[in-house]
């Protein structure tokens, strides 16, 4: 017969931690109950046993001084009435001396043996009782047996009702364990439980479930919060591409009209030259079509890793060659620039990569800053293990309620409406940041309104 | 130039036969990666044009074959893969440049003599010279009719790759490329901004410009 599968209840993780938790309590409280039984029971028992040896070496004191001596001193014992009781037997098993009447076990030839045994006691009114008592009985060397013994009496039931409790707080706790393990690793299997429901709810098609959070900052938590963040991610992906689809039709179809317009107007203009001015727009317009897609793709392929080759550069490296780079333009519009590097900087980047995400953060603050205004841009440590680099124009800026929106594919704020550009210059950089386990931050510049310029921080791990 | 180009796309390949021959170069065209090798092998060409997905053998491998084999002519990627990866691989494999598709066809007929001018000038020159302008690269000097220019080292670098390829249109693309090693376009017109002032400092004080824009493609310099 083939054995089955467990039943469902024992797979659970619930039981098998439940189990694991009761042996562990289990193995805990039996030392602890191990420990309280050599303390009390073992101890008294213990205490007994030395008294017992007293006696007896008392005895062999008396032993040694003769036979006379020894009966003597039984007999002075059994009449102090005291916690032992007496048996001398001569070589014949005679009674000699002492209070008590029979041997409880045959005599040893010519050793020492210890005897456990019950005796009859019988009261004033008659009944009798059972008791309990444990002594030693002892061959003497002139062939005679002596027997000192002490009633267990209250000892006996004290270590009873000890080694009682102990088992059945055994059981007791066993049981309180198991409910004990149950409970708890039925709450962490239920924390285990909701991430799930809330992954089958959101492949489901709901993107918008989250799994709950207890802020109580343990395992399960940061889980939520690793599983919400990554949901979230997803979510903006996902909406991202559906209005990206929007978008590139919205951002292709203008410059195809165009096109199609000037092609029309070309096939129709009978001055010689309008076909030549027709074609030559028409290409302008193609590159524009080109350009887009370019950016798309670009974009797509930085944001599903796909490119780039990372080592460990130094970003002031290349921030040192943007500069160069972008300083004449700068000039050239009448704005001040202002470069600010901070020695050698490493970070786990693709040169190309962040050249193309600086590059476009200038490009912005050079295109939205007016004449007269200013950029900078800066390269330096943050804290311990983050490499910052900034640029700042003293252009119109970014609402801050925007901002969020900037860096989303397509997104051309209003202002910007009017001048070139794909829409996708942020989203890369944002792109680029991810990629290099970054984060790209927009804020104000600290300018006054209109002009409150703007701030892009794109930070990076340290390497 | 003899230039041989391989390409599967006729149209793309007449495209290009047609723009190198307008330049005055001529032009064999290919259809396929096997026989573009043994064509390549055979023929006396200055130039190879290959685009990196063919039937029969790839790009990649084409070229790899061709200098394996002792081919020494210089090769230019033609591939609608634009990446910077891509074109490491293609520099790799033993081509000289990479072109993304679409480009240009100005930017085409620059790479492509630019190509056949490094060919031809493996011997190291100390001394470029186009007109008046003289550069000495090993004092790191310029002069124009016997007066000194003070240049920036990146001025200098731009200004040296324009003189070795005098009398050619080099795009802003192959600035960047070339001068500055970044492989992007930047938005804004900053590589125009560079040449402009290069301007002022080569040709600003003197009768005859050297230094020309050449409209809708790049700049050329030129006596």
């Amino acid at each position: 017969m083939k054995i089955g599968r467990l039943p469902a209840l024992f797979r659970t993780t619930t039981f098998r931690l439940a189990l694991l938790h009761a042996s562990i309590f289990i193995l805990f409280s039996a030392s602890l109950l191990a420990y309280l039984y050599y303390e009390t029971a073992g101890h008294l028992g213990r205490q007994a046993e030395a008294e017992l040896n007293a006696e007896f070496q008392e005895l062999s004191a008396a032993y040694r001084g003769g036979f006379d001596r020894l009966n003597q001193a039984v007999t002075e014992r059994s009449g102090a009435r005291g916690k032992f009781f007496y048996l001398l037997q001569d070589g014949t098993g005679q009674k000699i001396a002492g209070d008590f009447d029979f041997l409880p076990a045959p005599a040893p030839v010519d050793q020492v043996v210890d005897v456990k045994f019950e005796y009859d006691v019988r009261n004033l009114s008659g009944q009798t009782t059972r008791r309990q008592a444990e002594g030693r009985i002892s061959r003497l060397s002139e062939g005679g047996v002596l027997m000192v013994a002490y009633d267990m009496g209250q000892l006996g039931e004290m270590n009873r009702r000890i080694t009682d409790v102990v088992w059945r707080s055994a059981v007791v706790g066993f049981v309180l364990s198991l409910i004990g393990g149950v409970v708890i690793s039925r709450s962490a299997a239920q924390r285990a439980e909701q991430l799930a429901r809330t992954t089958e709810e959101v492949m489901a098609g709901d993107l918008t479930r989250r799994a709950p959070v207890f802020e109580s900052g343990d395992e399960f938590d940061r889980l939520s919060v690793q599983l919400n963040a990554m949901l979230g991610k997803l979510e903006r992906l996902v909406i991202s591409s559906r209005s990206a689809g929007d978008s590139i039709a919205h951002d292709l179809r203008s410059p195809l009209t165009r096109l199609r317009n000037h092609l029309e107007a070309g096939l129709r203009d009978t001055n010689s030259e309008g076909p030549r001015t027709a074609l030559a727009r028409s290409i302008e317009d193609v590159d524009d079509v080109l350009n887009t897609f370019n950016a798309v793709l670009r974009l797509s392929r930085v944001q599903a890793g796909a490119t780039g080759s990372f080592r460990r550069t130094n970003v002031t490296g290349i921030t040192d060659e943007l500069a160069e780079l972008y300083q004449p333009a700068c000039e050239e519009k009448s704005m001040t620039f202002t470069y600010a590097p901070e020695g050698d900087l490493f970070v786990q980047a693709d040169r190309d990569l962040i050249a193309q995400a600086l590059s476009n953060l200038l490009d912005n603050a050079v295109k939205y800053t007016p004449a007269g205004g200013a950029v900078s841009l800066a390269v330096k440590r943050l804290g311990a293990s983050e490499v910052e680099l900034s640029v700042s124009d003293t252009g119109p800026g970014i609402p801050p309620e925007d901002r969020d929106r900037a860096v989303e594919r397509f997104v051309r704020l209003e202002q910007s409406r009017s001048e070139p550009g794909s829409g996708l210059g942020l989203s890369l950089v944002d792109a680029v940041a991810e990629a290099h386990r970054g984060r790209l931050l927009l804020d104000s510049a600290g300018g006054t309104p209109p002009n409150i310029g703007l701030a892009a921080r794109l930070i990076l791990p340290s390497a | 130039m003899k230039v041989i180009v391989i390409e599967d796309d006729a149209d793309a390949a007449a495209f290009v036969k047609r723009v190198l021959g307008e330049a005055g170069h001529s032009v064999d065209v290919c259809g396929d990666g096997e026989s573009g090798y043994n064509q390549a092998r055979s023929g006396e060409y200055d130039a190879l044009v290959v685009d990196r997905m063919l039937p029969g053998m790839d790009g990649l491998q084409l070229v790899k074959k061709y200098r394996d084999a002792g081919g020494r002519a210089p090769a230019l990627f033609l591939s609608a893969l634009g990446e910077v990866d891509h074109r490491v691989e293609g520099l790799q494999a033993g081509g000289d440049d990479y072109l993304a598709k679409p480009y240009a066809p100005s930017e085409l007929v620059a790479r492509v003599e630019a190509l056949g001018r490094r060919a031809t000038g493996d011997i190291p020159t100390t001394r470029l010279v186009v007109g008046g302008l003289e550069m000495d690269l090993l004092a790191r000097t310029v002069h124009r009719d016997g007066q000194k220019i003070d240049l920036q080292p990146r001025e200098f670098r731009l200004l040296e790759f324009l003189m070795r390829h005098a009398g050619q249109v080099v795009t802003r693309t192959m600035l960047l490329e070339k001068v500055w090693d970044y492989h992007f376009d930047p938005q804004t017109n900053v590589i125009d901004v560079h040449v402009s002032r290069l301007r002022g400092k080569i040709d600003k004080d003197f009768d005859r410009p050297l230094l020309h824009t050449v409209r809708g493609a790049g700049y050329r310099l030129e006596a």
